[in-house]
């Protein structure tokens, strides 16, 4: 018992800054997934932030159990948890359950679980394993395929469920751990050159047939032949022109757009959003993509203003955290972890802003979604296990953890 | 590994990691700059398009303005109606199949249990969800007095449904003065910035036409928000309407409804006009309609279908017809003030006038022997107005006519007038290709030939020789006490007391062509017409002129019957039971009337 205490007593060492920034989101998560919902005639959906509110117990668990585990210990893991989640990924794909024909999910009694959720936070500890290790070259072309190799299975096996958004999420997560991790700059260059060059070909699939004349029929072939759906290349499109079809395709963007410019400086009030109340911004997507929205809305500036700071202090909460980290896996951890954190937030935020294509990214902390709330909090926890264990902490490894590695 | 390399590696990573932080953060400025600039600068803008997709305009009709007679007598006016109305948004369902389904069951349900017949088919509820979805469906208009003491012993057991107002023009004296007063139908003005119209009317003939403008009240408006499935969500600002302002025509209702009474079964028309200042007392045709039914399809066709009768047409204004033997006293004046002749001056009437070889008969076969003036209008002596006219030839005719409104619209106040015809030599030519002859100047002479004029008109030329030769515009609307003169006729008393007399002979002299509108404790004064038409000349329009109290005159008529035996006999007794009427109501005539005037 005393030992338990004695491990409890860690807690108190842990960035208390970052813990109240995710405390604070997870709050006005509740707050406006209630908002978004409660026009609804649907009880189900009205209940959403209860939901999310259970769902913030085992998401506080893992923030807390991940902040006491030596994150050192996580290395034995990693390969086995990766394993694990490719396998769910494949698995997924045959037993998943179809929503709007894409399968994402795995329904298992009581709950359904998203295994693309929990391939980040796999590929976030795989990754600072592997180039967390010592006295290899970072630059050589076999180190840098491997890690390519290693993003891109998962990465593909979600881009087939298809879940374009969560897959390309994974790029920024990959470079920007390659970058810490201290990989060359050129082989960083050739890496974005590479990327745009991919872009470029994607698109030019997408769009140049059409162009040149080419039948919609020749066009679709192209795009198959390639593994382009149609629905993407329409995402695309609507991206880069938005009047072109602003009842299907375009109307969440425009919608959402309309509800951020029209909240103004301090937001029409809670609960007081038209666009929200009067179901322009869709009922389905207020509470999860577009939960931003909705805050922009009814909070007007002040409100977004809030959110995007309450995520640069996480940001930069974490990357101090990774500076002061005691080894090099502990600081690809958090660099990783913000890494995925930021990617989500920034794109998300610019999704309904109208600056990114429409990809279905969930904002952390604030969207509903029970599986993708409990893998945040748990990288995050990873971050605070690191915090814990830090130079300026000066916690030796021996009193390092409730599970101790050799 | 050396401890060196591994600080430089350290010190490189550190480097690194300081410069994500610092592109992270900046990231997060940008993003916040771009989101200042959507939330704060282009605030207008997307508050604008959220206005726009949400708020919808709706058009508050005005009630209109009443139409009132010279006493206040409604004679047209905005009366309230209930409707049933369905607010849809209360009884939606997530598929519009259901809510369909929903609309009905409530309306069949209020059906039942009002004991009324369903009104609106399903196809009407989908038509209005389609095209009007924030305003309520109107699923009974205009219940009656005890469907509605029925909903009110049934407290609202419906959701979504209430009783509305509507108004709906409404004519309480049904037929009387149809004509002048005119319709209203629907508006189609759908240029004001309005996405909902509720109904709306406007003038489509008569007074409710022509004083539209002043009738109409100022539309008011409804501003609604309506949710993403297009139903009403709030109201978010409302306009009350303004009502129209009444017209108080000149007309009295008595007086039409008398004159109108006289008409009855007859096809024709009878104007009264006040000679000091042009005020229409009563303006009555016949066949006429009820406006409270005619527009039932079966009335609107048989009143359309009426090729004979006509009973749309306003005569009193439109109907174009030869003056006759009315037309006499012009000529008369005419020749009187171009001094072609003195009053005293005497005719041989020999029953017929020659001019050229064309005979024109006189209607006193045997011939009244020498005659002068005054007598000459007394007894309507063709032969003696022939040669009048000649002597005093057709270009001074012409003139005088034409001063006195003869050939030209009289501008009453109400669309649809006729200007009748004066001909001249050109016109002649133009139509016939030949030119003015003697004997046109002897047909016109009594009012016979191409001459055409108008009750209205007739009513006029009464009125200025009631008045001693001022010219009133008539009115049916006015704006002042005075008159509105046209034309001052500068006749000198000489002149126009032997005309005067010679019309108070026609009335109150045995001779007299209009003996039989002779009535009581009044003097009155007029002259008769019968003009020939039809095939072998074998019809004959009746005219009668006639004004009084001679002595300060305040009445002034015209009537015609088409289809008369002459002035005298079918003209002349409706004027005289016009006029006991008349002058029973204002008083003139104390005593009791006779039982049959003197013959």
């Amino acid at each position: 018992m005393n030992r338990v205490f004695r491990q409890l007593a860690l807690l108190k060492r842990k960035n208390w800054i970052m813990t109240l920034a995710v405390i604070a989101l997870t709050i006005i998560g509740v707050l406006f997934i209630y908002s978004a919902s409660a026009a609804s005639d649907d009880p189900r959906l009205r209940m959403l932030y209860k939901k999310q509110m259970i769902w913030l117990c085992p998401g506080l668990l893992a923030y807390i159990s991940f902040s006491l585990i030596d994150y050192r210990s996580l290395r034995k893991l990693a390969w086995g948890g990766y394993l694990f989640c490719v396998a769910l990924l494949v698995l997924v794909l045959f037993v998943g359950v179809e929503v709007n024909s894409a399968k994402r999910s795995i329904a298992i009694p009581g709950l359904r679980i998203q295994p693309s959720e929990l391939a980040k936070i796999a590929v976030i500890l795989l990754l600072a394993r592997r180039l967390s290790r010592p006295g290899q070259n970072l630059g050589s072309v076999s180190s840098v395929f491997s890690v390519l190799a290693l993003v891109a299975i998962p990465a593909v096996l979600i881009f087939v469920e298809p879940d374009l958004g969560t897959a390309m999420v994974f790029l920024p997560l990959m470079f920007i751990m390659m970058f810490a991790s201290g990989v060359p700059y050129r082989v960083l260059g050739l890496l974005i050159l590479a990327g745009m060059a991919i872009v470029a070909l994607v698109l030019s699939i997408m769009f140049l047939p059409a162009k040149f004349d080419a039948t919609d029929e020749t066009q679709l072939a192209i795009m198959k032949a390639v593994g382009i759906g149609e629905y993407q290349r329409k995402r695309i499109s609507v991206y880069l022109n938005p009047d072109s079809d602003p009842l299907y395709g375009g109307w969440n963007k425009r919608q959402s757009e309309i509800a951020i410019g029209s909240g103004g400086k301090f937001g029409k009030g809670f609960l007081e959003g038209t666009q929200n109340m009067l179901g322009y911004l869709p009922i389905y997507v207020a509470p999860t993509d577009f939960i931003f929205s909705v805050i922009a809305e009814e909070k007007g500036f002040l409100g977004s203003a809030t959110i995007l700071f309450l995520f640069a202090v996480i940001v930069v909460c974490g990357v101090m955290t990774a500076l002061a980290a005691p080894d090099k896996l502990g600081r690809l951890l958090c660099v990783g972890v913000v890494a995925f954190i930021m990617s989500h937030a920034l794109i998300n935020i610019a999704m309904t802003v109208g600056l990114m294509p429409i990809t279905g990214l969930p904002l952390p902390l604030l969207s509903y979604g029970g599986s993708f709330m409990v893998v945040t909090m748990a990288t995050l926890g990873i971050v605070q296990s690191v915090h814990i264990r830090s130079k300026e902490t000066g916690l030796t490894f021996e009193q390092g953890g409730l599970w101790q590695t050799g | 590994m050396q401890p060196v390399r591994l600080k430089a590696q350290l010190d490189d990573e550190h480097v690194r990691l300081r410069l994500f932080l610092i592109v992270s953060v900046a990231l997060f400025v940008g993003l916040g700059g771009f989101i200042h600039n959507i939330q704060v600068h282009l605030e207008g803008k997307y508050a604008e398009s959220e206005r726009r997709q949400s708020i919808r305009r709706v058009r508050l009709p005005a009630s209109r303005g009443r139409v009132l007679d010279r006493n206040g007598t409604v004679l047209a006016h905005d009366r309230p109606s209930y409707c049933i109305a369905i607010y849809i948004e209360e009884l939606r369902r997530p598929r519009s199949s259901e809510t369909f389904d929903a609309v009905e069951q409530v309306i069949d349900s209020i059906g039942d249990t009002l004991g009324i017949k369903r009104a609106i088919t399903r196809s009407n509820i989908e038509r209005h969800f389609k095209a009007r979805r924030p305003i309520p469906l109107l699923a009974w208009k205009n219940i009656d007095d005890d469907v509605l003491a029925r909903w009110a012993e049934h407290p609202a057991p419906w959701t979504g449904v209430d009783i509305v107002v509507e108004s709906i023009r409404d004519n309480p004296l049904g037929s009387l003065s149809s004509h002048v007063i005119g319709y209203v139908g629907k508006t189609n003005d759908l240029s004001a910035p309005f996405d909902y119209f509720l109904p709306d009317v406007a003038g489509r003939q008569g007074i409710e036409a022509a004083f539209n403008d002043h009738l109409t009240g100022t539309n008011g408006w409804r501003i609604l928000r309506v949710d993403v499935s297009g139903y009403t969500h709030n109201v978010e600002g409302e306009k009350v309407p303004i009502p129209g302002q009444d017209v108080v025509m000149t007309l009295d209702a008595r007086i039409q409804a008398m004159a109108e009474a006289k008409l009855e079964g007859q096809r024709g028309a009878c104007v009264v006009i006040d000679p000091q200042n042009g005020d229409v007392l009563a303006m009555a045709t016949a066949p006429t309609f009820d406006l409270r039914t005619f527009r039932q399809a079966s009335v609107y066709k048989s009143l359309r279908e009426d090729k004979i009768g006509r009973p749309l047409v306003n005569r009193a204004i439109a109907g174009a017809y030869p003056p006759g033997s009315t037309f006499k006293p012009v000529v008369a004046l005419a020749a009187l003030i171009n001094n072609v002749l003195t009053p005293d001056t005497q005719f041989l009437c020999t029953g017929t006038y020659r001019v050229g070889n064309r005979p024109i008969k006189c209607w006193l076969e045997t011939g009244h022997g020498e005659i002068d003036m005054r007598k000459a209008i007394e007894q309507s002596c063709n032969s003696y107005f022939c040669e009048l006219g000649m002597d005093c030839g057709y270009k001074r005719i012409y003139h005088v006519a034409e001063a006195l409104g003869f050939g030209q619209k009289t501008n009453i106040d109400i669309a649809g007038e006729s200007a009748g015809l004066l001909p001249d030599d050109a016109w002649k030519r133009r139509k016939t290709g030949a030119g003015w002859l003697g004997g046109d100047t002897a047909n016109a002479a009594i009012g016979q030939g191409f001459l055409l004029a108008t009750p209205i008109q007739m009513a006029v030329f009464a009125a200025t020789v009631a008045n001693g030769g001022y010219v009133y515009r008539p009115r049916l609307v006015a704006r002042h006490r005075r008159g509105e003169l046209i034309n001052d006729m500068g006749w000198d008393s000489a002149t126009i007391d032997i005309i005067q007399a010679g019309m108070k002979d026609v009335v109150q002299t045995h001779r007299g062509t209009a003996w039989r509108a002779r009535i009581d404790g009044v003097t009155l004064a007029g002259k008769t017409g019968s003009a020939e038409y039809g095939p072998g000349n074998s019809k004959k329009y009746a005219w009668m002129l006639l004004y009084g109290p001679v002595e300060s005159p305040r009445y002034a008529v015209s009537l015609i019957v088409e289809d008369g035996v002459s002035g005298g006999t079918t003209a002349a007794p409706l004027v005289r039971d016009l006029m006991e009427d008349i002058f029973d109501l204002d008083g003139t005539r104390k005593r009791p009337p006779p039982v049959e005037a003197q013959s």
